[in-house]
This record gives C-alpha cells, sequence and structure tokens, in this order.
C-alpha cells in the first residue's frame, strides 16, 4: 500500500508521577509491560501497522532511556528511506534561546521545523502512555472523507466516570459541538484518547497563533480545540471500539497487565495481523522448573519459574525462586523473588531483589502495593 | 588481531536427521523452541570478534537464507557480514558429489578477496560454545599448520557415529583421524572446527580436489598428520552433534536443564536469533508445566512435562505433552498425549489421540501434517 503523507508526532515528555519509584529515572513511556513490553511499544507499533512512516517522539523529562530505546526505529520496522523515529527533544533556538516544553501545543509548536522539513500534509498527535491497539489509518480516511480541519479519536466510557476525562459534545453527524475537560455534568460519554489528526496547514496557523498568546495554557485541549471550535472549523468525532487504557497509576497498571490473562478483555496480542514490536533481547527462553506450579500466568522469555505463580505476570528476566508463591502480581524485568517469598496483589519494579521467606501484599488490600528498591531497603531496615 | 575470515560450513554426509532433514539443512532447524541451530556457530563466530563469515549451504537454502538474513548476530552492518554461499552446481543426481571441499573450490575468489590471514572453518552440525579468538590465540602460539578443536566424551559407543575421533600425542599434537564406529566409550571426539593459514587452507583444498571429487575438509587434514603439525585444542562445556534424529532430540532434552542453558547462553555469550515478535506465553487456568523449557507465543492450557514448547504453539484442554520436542506453529489438540515425539512445524495434532516414541527413537510428525 501506498504511504500517506502523515507524520505521528507522539507526546512523550510527562513524567507520570503517579507511577512514583518507576518513573523516577524513566520516564513513563518507558516503562515496562506486559511482560516483554515498553508502554511506548504500543503508539510506535500501531503507526507501523499503519503505514506511518515518519514518527517523531518528542521526550523531556529524564529521557535518556526513552531517547535511546525510541531512536531504533528498526525495532518497529519504522525504517524505511525517508522515514523513521526522530527523537525531538527541546532545544536552543537563535531567537528564543533555550525553552522547555510548555504544554502539548507548545511542544508541536517548537517543533514546526520538523513538521515543515518533512512536508506533512497530516499531523497525527498521539500520547506516549496509552495501552491500544488502533489503525490510524482508518482514522485518516474518515478525516479526508468528512472533509474535517481536525478529527479527534473517542471512546465511550460510563457516564458516571465521564467526569474524569474530556468529554466531546456532538452533533448527529458525529461533529463536535462542544468540548468540556473534564465536566462535573457530562452532556455525552464520549472521551477524548488523546489521538488526534489535524490538517497541517490549519493546525501551523492557530499554533503560531496561541504561542504569541501569554495567557494559553499552550494545550490542544484547553486552547487548540476551543480556538478551532470558536472559529466554526470542522472537528469530527471518531468513535473508536476496543480496549484502551491510560495507565497513569500503579493500579491502572496493574489492571492493564492483568487483562491480558483474561479472554476477551478486547486486548488481543496474539493477533499476528496486528503485532505490538519491541526489542527483543537475546534472552533464553523461559524455563519452567521440575516444581514449578503455574496458574494463568503471562510469562516471557529469559524468565525462570521454579516456584508458584497463579494469576500473574511475570516479565524478562525474571526468577521465580523455589518454594516462593506469587499471586494476582506482576513482576517486572530481572526481579528475583527469593526462596519462599509469598506476594499478593502487588508490582514489582525493575531488578529488585526480594529477599528469601519476605511476604509482601494483601490478597484484599485496596491498593496494589508497589515494591520498590527503597521500599525492600526500608523493611529490610526495620527488621 | 589478524584479519580472520569465519567459514561456516555445511553438513557433511553422514548427517541424516530423519524427517527434519527433508525440509531444511540442519543449520536452519528449529532447536529449544526458540533457535536455529546455526545461531548457535554464528554467535560463536561473532562474540569472538569474527564479524566476516561466509556461510556455506548444502541443499534448500530457503529456510536458513530467511533465517541468517532477518537476524542481526551483532556485526557492524557495514564493517561486516554473513555472506551465503550456495552451490551454483546441481547434485541433485549425486548428493554423494556435494562436498565441502568442491563448494571451497566453487567459491575461491570470493574467499580470496578477503585477504585473509587466518581461516576458522567450523562445522553447521553442532553445538557447543568456544571463543575462536582464544583458539586462534593458541593456534598461533603453538605454532601448528592447523588446530583442531576438540571434546573428551564418554559415551562415543552411542553417540557421534562416523565423525571423527583422534589421537593425542604428548606435544598435544594429533598422530591419528579414526571414524568413529562406535568401538569405545572414551574418545576425543574432533568438533570438525580447524584453525589454518589462508594459504594452508587453499592448499589443502586443491589437494583434496585433486585427490578425489569425494574428499571433504576432514579427509584431507586426516591424511596430513604425517606431513604437517596438527594441533589439538581442548573444548570444555556442552556440546552436541546434531547428526541424527536422536542426537537432535537428546540435545534439546539435555540443555533445556537450567545450569546448561545458563552455562550455554547467557549476557557474556549470548546466542542470537530471529526475532517474530511474539507476544509472551498465556498459561490458562488448568495448564500444569514443569520441567519444560517454553518460548513466546503459546497458549498452554493443558499439561506439558519434560518437554520443548516452540514459538506460537497452541495445546488445549486435557492434551498432556511428556519429554516431547514440539517446532513453532504447532496446534496439540483436546486430549492428545504424546510422549517421546518430535513434532514439525505447522502440523496439527487433534485426531490421533496418542502417539508414542521412545527415548531412544523418538516418533516424528511431519512438517504441515494434519492428524
Amino acid at each position: 500500500m501506498k504511504k500517506n503523507n502523515m507524520v505521528a508526532m507522539i507526546l512523550a515528555g510527562g513524567r507520570g508521577s503517579r507511577l512514583f519509584d518507576l518513573t523516577k529515572k524513566v520516564a513513563k513511556p518507558a516503562v515496562h509491560f506486559g511482560g516483554k513490553y515498553r508502554i511506548i511499544d504500543f503508539a510506535l507499533s500501531n503507526c507501523a501497522n499503519s503505514h506511518i512512516s515518519t514518527v517523531g517522539v518528542l521526550v523531556q523529562y529524564e529521557s535518556i532511556l526513552l531517547s535511546s530505546y525510541s531512536a531504533r526505529g528498526s525495532t518497529w520496522g519504522l525504517d524505511s528511506n525517508g522515514g523513521g523515529v526522530y527523537v525531538l527533544s527541546p532545544r536552543e533556538k537563535d531567537e528564543t534561546g533555550l525553552g522547555l516544553y510548555n504544554g502539548t501545543a507548545d511542544a508541536i509548536y517548537q517543533n514546526l521545523d520538523f513538521l515543515d522539513q518533512e512536508d506533512a500534509e497530516y499531523v497525527l498527535i498521539l500520547s506516549g502512555d496509552h495501552i491500544y491497539k488502533m489503525n490510524y489509518e482508518k482514522m485518516l480516511k474518515a478525516h479526508i472523507d468528512a472533509g474535517a480541519d481536525a478529527t479527534i479519536a473517542v471512546i465511550e466510557v460510563p457516564l458516571k466516570e465521564a467526569s474524569r476525562f474530556g468529554i466531546m459534545n456532538t452533533d448527529k453527524t458525529d461533529r463536535i459541538v462542544e468540548f468540556e475537560e473534564k465536566p462535573k455534568q457530562p452532556k455525552s460519554n464520549l472521551a477524548s484518547m488523546g489521538v488526534y489528526i489535524f490538517s497541517y496547514k490549519t493546525l501551523r496557523k492557530y499554533l503560531k497563533e496561541d504561542a504569541k498568546d501569554s495567557e494559553s495554557s499552550h494545550d490542544f485541549g484547553k486552547n487548540i480545540i476551543p480556538d478551532y471550535l470558536r472559529d466554526g472549523l470542522k472537528l469530527q468525532a471518531y468513535r473508536f471500539k476496543g480496549y484502551w487504557k491510560d495507565v497513569g497509576t500503579i493500579d491502572s497498571l496493574w489492571e492493564a497487565n492483568m487483562d491480558l490473562l483474561k479472554d476477551n478483555s478486547g486486548l488481543d496480542l496474539f493477533d499476528a495481523s496486528w503485532k505490538i514490536y519491541t526489542d527483543d533481547p537475546s534472552a533464553t527462553p523461559q524455563v519452567i522448573g521440575e516444581d514449578a506450579n503455574i496458574n494463568n500466568a503471562f510469562i516471557t522469555q529469559g524468565a525462570i519459574i521454579n516456584g508458584d505463580v497463579e494469576h500473574s505476570v511475570i516479565f524478562s528476566g525474571a526468577e521465580i525462586e523455589e518454594g516462593a508463591k506469587v499471586k494476582d502480581s506482576v513482576i517486572m524485568n530481572n526481579v528475583v523473588v527469593g526462596k519462599g517469598a509469598k506476594l499478593t496483589r502487588c508490582l514489582v519494579a525493575d531488578d529488585v531483589k526480594v529477599p528469601d521467606g519476605a511476604v509482601l501484599g494483601k490478597k484484599d488490600s485496596n491498593e496494589v502495593l508497589l515494591v520498590s528498591k527503597a521500599l525492600i531497603a526500608k523493611a529490610g531496615g526495620a527488621q | 588481531m589478524s584479519k580472520v575470515l569465519g567459514i561456516l560450513n555445511f553438513e557433511p554426509n553422514y548427517v541424516h536427521v530423519r524427517g527434519l532433514e527433508d525440509f531444511r539443512p540442519i543449520s536452519a532447524t528449529s532447536i529449544l523452541g526458540r533457535y536455529r541451530v546455526i545461531d548457535f556457530m554464528l554467535s560463536n563466530f561473532t562474540n569472538s570478534g569474527i564479524d566476516n563469515i561466509k556461510l556455506f549451504i548444502k541443499n534448500r537454502p530457503r529456510s536458513t537464507v530467511e533465517h541468517v538474513t532477518h537476524t542481526s548476530y551483532n556485526i557492524n552492518s557495514k564493517r561486516g557480514k554473513i555472506h551465503l554461499l550456495h552451490g551454483d552446481v546441481d547434485y541433485s543426481n549425486n548428493d554423494m558429489f556435494n562436498v565441502d571441499i568442491q563448494a571451497f573450490k566453487t567459491y575461491m575468489e570470493f574467499i580470496d578477496v578477503e585477504n585473509p590471514s587466518y581461516v576458522i572453518i567450523a562445522p553447521s552440525h553442532f553445538i557447543f560454545k568456544q571463543d575462536f579468538s582464544e583458539m586462534l590465540d593458541y593456534h598461533i602460539r603453538s605454532k601448528n599448520d592447523i588446530t583442531v578443536l576438540y571434546h573428551n566424551s564418554n559415551n562415543a559407543d552411542r553417540k557421534y557415529l562416523m565423525g571423527d575421533t583422534i589421537v593425542i600425542d604428548k606435544n598435544q599434537r594429533i598422530s591419528e583421524f579414526h571414524k568413529n564406529r562406535g568401538k569405545y566409550k572414551k574418545a576425543a571426539i574432533s568438533l570438525e572446527t580447524y584453525v589454518m593459514s589462508a594459504l594452508t587452507f587453499k592448499q589443502l583444498v586443491e589437494e583434496a580436489s585433486m585427490t578425489s571429487s569425494l574428499y571433504s575438509l576432514s579427509d584431507i587434514i586426516s591424511d596430513c598428520t604425517k606431513v604437517m603439525k596438527i594441533g589439538a585444542y581442548a573444548n570444555h562445556g556442552y556440546f552436541a552433534c546434531i547428526s541424527t534424529l536422536t542426537a537432535y532430540y537428546e540435545a534439546n532434552m539435555e540443555i533445556k536443564q537450567e545450569k546448561e542453558l545458563l552455562k550455554l547462553i547467557n549476557d557474556d555469550w549470548p546466542i542470537y536469533t530471529m526475532t517474530n515478535d511474539s507476544c509472551p506465553t498465556l498459561y490458562k487456568s488448568g495448564a500444569k508445566v514443569s520441567g519444560s523449557i517454553i518460548a513466546n507465543g503459546c497458549q498452554i492450557e493443558g499439561t506439558v512435562i519434560n518437554s520443548v514448547i516452540g514459538r506460537n504453539v497452541v495445546v488445549r484442554e486435557g492434551a498432556v505433552i511428556r519429554d516431547s520436542v514440539i517446532l513453532p506453529d504447532t496446534l496439540i489438540d483436546k486430549n492428545v498425549k504424546l510422549e517421546c515425539a518430535v513434532v514439525d512445524r505447522l502440523s496439527i495434532i487433534t485426531h490421533i489421540k496418542e502417539l508414542k516414541g521412545t527415548k531412544e527413537e523418538p516418533i516424528y510428525i511431519k512438517r504441515g501434517d494434519r492428524i
């Protein structure tokens, strides 16, 4: 299929502070997920599978790992001639000097040079921290067919939860007539997924104007979309059906991992027609020892299981030693769960060594326990 | 380091892996769920810093070509390369004449053009871990004309049959080569890995081709014990010679032990292979798995004991797989019982509810079979 002239821009600069220790040194899009992935793999794989060849990744917070990871476009097949993954971090400029990205719209504004250089006709704005599978090419077709200036992907959410999202109020033709950020009394249940397609020429003009406005928060939801609506431009809602999750908290990250254990979560990672690509470490296959017990688990290569694993997700290089019992938990990369340790409803961060015999987490706790190196050190000190 | 060219030889004529060999050369045969046999030797080369490799393919090149061209063996793509050489000469009438010497002779100009000081010739049907740069250092230090890698075996009476055994004198040089006919339990097995100068290599190829059109490199080296200094260099650790279906089965069973596996493959000695972008494996409620290694992309609902399960394998409820090697992309349907089986790729076992081989003679299910 002929490649489209849509350039994707992934907003990946946020810290994700509600993930606490997980994002202390790593930006949220680079946090591990689902055994072998990083969160940003979903946006990047969706781009590759949607025949988008040029992707900008806008980084800011703790970007070393995220940048080095994203820059290797071949991981997602994003390495065609003239295409690739371009890591765009804030830079020093002749007129304005060094400036950080100050809002989502500002981040794109600061990279208009890049979009000009790539000769973009359409710009796809994405978040680097959502778990979903989506065909952006279909969305572009809807955008063109509707003759829209901007198209916003929406998903139906339960009305009682709608006040947590940016809500689109639409007419019969799904044209957006009003946008409300986290409304107290929502009029519709169509939540914005933070996935936008803009016709570039118009967007360029609006971003330049917005940049001049010192009152603006330079945000797509708060400023650019309302500006478009004010001026009567055509904004279309694009209804998405399927699995979509913003993994902003420890609990939601844990839940999204647990969804992989369900038969009908709507997120099918086995579907060969829409694979999620990721870095492939040269790990061994997964080793399941003589005395291991595994009941409902999602386990990836490099893991070594010699204990009991029930209803859990085990990431690359993790080791569950003899007699350890892991239940309702997410065990991230290179974690060692020591002999006889018992973990229930835990999310164990990368590289943590859980000592032999440790008992962590509770079956009916309100919140999932984040087991970090700091927590282990503290527990060790208390003994 | 002197300029070294790696040569990965194709399998000699004594290699007969029943069933599997009908579909691909031994080099491209799936092993341990996620690797191909050749990955171990190619990783030996690149982990030893040798990134210029001539890979000779004998028959049925498709799967080897596909695998090697899609795998990054950690080579700088501008500075190094794996050059695939597949015979231009048609030996379909008589495979006996399809020997390595003829292939080397045909492609000698591509070896000459690299202008190497040394060549390291390694086999494609062996699995072992060896730092070739250490072996080369030894070769240069010991002033050998040829250095041969070997491994002492305690079960040569039933393994490595028809391969070469060597007799080592007190100067660590080889005085005699023999064909292993299984007469002795203890023997020093040649790993068919040779280090020599490029000049010696050319001379041997020339001489062998004049001697007989059936001659192989190992034949001509065996002839030279009186006229050349042929040294022996010991390999330690695990090794397997995949020359029969039973040997293939045993290698899978032996390496899958956690200790062996981690000695052969680890962060210091990674084994590179092609990524398939399969998701992790889902063990559903009711699955029972023990003593096994499992690749990614599987969906397991049944029982798997003491087995090797390849990528994207589906094991349905009630199925029991015991002491078996299941190659990628197969489906083992409800209530099927397998014991000591080697199930080739893309096959579906659904109607036949019980298949049983023995550890000495595992049963083989053909690629793509629906039974």
